[in-house]
């Protein structure tokens, strides 16, 4: 098998924005009957150009922030790596098994019980039934939630939410991984648990993208850093390591 | 500028490639989302299942009222129907509630596949699966709604002294049938609905019509020459295919050739759909 990359070239994503008028059926079976002029509109949606034409080359190794303002284009750019968004144009090729921290909290199914949910976790992630058991222990213990496991989570309290979501969705073992900001969680004891686990996936992934308001974090983590401005690279440089760097206590930004 | 790539613009599907390796779930395209997704079974299994376990978490009989709601529909309706088409109650109890039981099926499919993808929107924006696991997750959980029902019907058929031969086991054939039915039909919904928000309330209007028009409460022999009517309704035949073999009516060969034929149909417009729109439906949601 290759080694663990990503190549990208020339990829852009667009969203079509379908206002009321443009999402409907009217205007498309208008547009059979009536042929050119309202055609012209009604096939051309308005779009937002999230990630315009970009061509870059990740590999075994690399550690690599995304910086830029909100709205730059980072987080889209993340879900296309993920696989969520497909480029409109290009090529992207991901060689090797890619795990993602995005919207950690998003996946759970609240009427669900904790423990419900980190086995449905596991069957989405393609784990067989086995292997989910034989983790679903290591999750249940690290996130300190105990007898709340076997209760609905719409009875959690939104940082028990949390922690579940974060041992769920940190229990992966992937060649890429994929963040949306340095997740945080918890009181100060979980806080400090969860950053060393982070610390440990991070470590062990072959490549890391991470999208990132914080430059203390790029420069901890990071051996590139590329910045996003209107979904295009305005830099690409490789970070200094600091090995002192790693002692200094990170300001952690709060889990979206 | 992308007007070429929406639904509504041409054929486009070289510009973009994406070649992903690893995960076994995640390494799809629009070619190839309705097999790798059909061969998850564990994953939809288990959605499915967990839906029907989820909906009857806190209630006492459970999945058991479809039994009982069933029992209900089929005597209550049965008695009144009887009487008004003239239909000796022995025959007619069975071939209603064998066609009950299916058209509920169908028309849950048909309704709950609108939202297959509209309501799955936050697993899709977060992991890459074969869009064919929303799908199917529906069509088993109603697949196995389906099944609660079987004992009111075994129960009639043993009432009205009708014993097992051994055309019933053209039935389960038939049911297997209806489940790939279910696919193409909801994955063609799905992506319709996903795009076109004026589908759904469409779609509910539709499968209430058609009801009336598809014999289940009345059967092609009352309408006596204007039987064709039936005859060229694809849904009759679906129905068909099990409820002849086990209420004993005649079983015709035009059945099974045009619920296979439909199949073949159903799935390559489903194919052409998931290829021409596979990498736009997450963009829609």
């Amino acid at each position: 098998m290759m080694s663990p990359s990503i190549v990208a070239e020339g990829i852009s994503v667009e969203f079509p924005i379908f206002e009321n008028s443009h999402r409907s059926l009217k205007k498309a079976v208008l547009n059979l009957t009536t042929g050119g002029r309202i055609g012209q509109d009604a096939g051309r949606h308005a779009v937002v150009r999230a990630v315009d034409d970009l061509s870059f080359r990740f590999s075994e190794g690399e550690r690599i922030g995304l910086v830029g303002h909100n709205g730059s284009g980072k987080t889209t750019l993340l879900r296309t790596l993920s696989g969520v968004y497909e480029p409109v144009r290009g090529s992207l090729k991901v060689a090797g098994s890619v795990a993602s921290l995005l919207d950690v909290s998003m996946g759970l199914d609240p009427d669900a019980t904790g423990f419900e949910n980190i086995y449905l976790r596991g069957i989405l992630d393609g784990m067989s039934p086995a292997r989910i058991r034989s983790k679903i222990d290591e999750i249940a213990e690290f996130s300190d939630l105990g007898e709340y496991l076997n209760l609905p989570v719409r009875t959690y309290s939104s940082g028990m939410m949390l922690r579940l979501a974060f041992s769920i969705s940190t229990s992966v073992e992937a060649d890429i991984l994929i963040m949306d900001e340095w997740l945080s969680v918890g009181d100060a004891e979980f806080s400090a648990k969860a950053a060393q686990r982070l610390e440990t996936l991070v470590g062990s992934a072959s490549i890391v993208v991470v999208a990132t308001h914080d430059p203390s974090l790029v420069e901890r983590i990071c051996t590139r850093k590329i910045g996003l401005e209107h979904g295009k690279i305005v830099y690409d440089e490789s970070v200094e390591r600091k090995p002192a760097a790693l002692e200094v206590s990170h300001d952690p930004a709060p889990l979206s | 500028m992308s007007g070429s790539r929406t639904f509504t613009g041409g054929l486009d599907m070289d510009v973009a490639v994406i070649e992903r390796e690893g995960g076994h779930l995640s390494g799809h395209n629009g070619r190839n989302d309705l097999l790798v997704g059909l061969r998850a079974v564990r994953v939809w299994g288990t959605l499915g299942w967990h839906d029907i376990r989820q909906r009857y978490r806190r209630s006492i009989i459970g999945p058991f009222w479809f039994t009982l709601s069933t029992a209900i529909m089929v005597v209550v309706l049965g008695a009144l129907y009887s009487t008004l088409l003239h239909q000796e109650v022995r025959n007619y109890l069975p071939y209603l509630a064998v066609g009950l039981v299916i058209w509920q099926y169908m028309s849950s499919i048909a309704n709950e596949s609108c939202n297959a993808f509209i309501g799955s929107a936050y697993l899709i924006k977060q992991i890459r699966i074969p869009l064919t696991v929303h799908v199917c997750r529906i069509v088993w959980r109603n697949f196995a709604i389906m099944l609660h029902s079987v004992p009111v019907v075994v129960l009639l058929l043993i009432a009205f002294g009708r014993w097992p031969t051994w055309e019933f086991l053209l039935a389960p054939l038939g049911l297997m049938l209806l489940m790939l039915h279910g696919v193409w039909i909801g994955t063609a919904l799905g992506i319709l609905c996903a795009r076109f928000r004026d589908i759904p309330p469409i779609v509910q209007n539709l499968t209430q019509v058609v009801f009336f028009f598809t014999p289940v409460m009345w059967s092609p022999e009352v309408l006596k020459d204007r039987g064709w009517v039936a005859e060229f309704n694809p849904l009759y035949h679906m129905i068909e295919i099990v409820r002849a073999p086990l209420t004993g009516r005649p079983i015709l060969w035009e059945s099974w050739a045009w619920s296979i034929a439909l199949l073949f149909v159903g799935f390559a417009f489903a194919q052409y759909l998931m290829r021409r729109t596979r990498h736009r439906v997450p963009y829609w949601l």
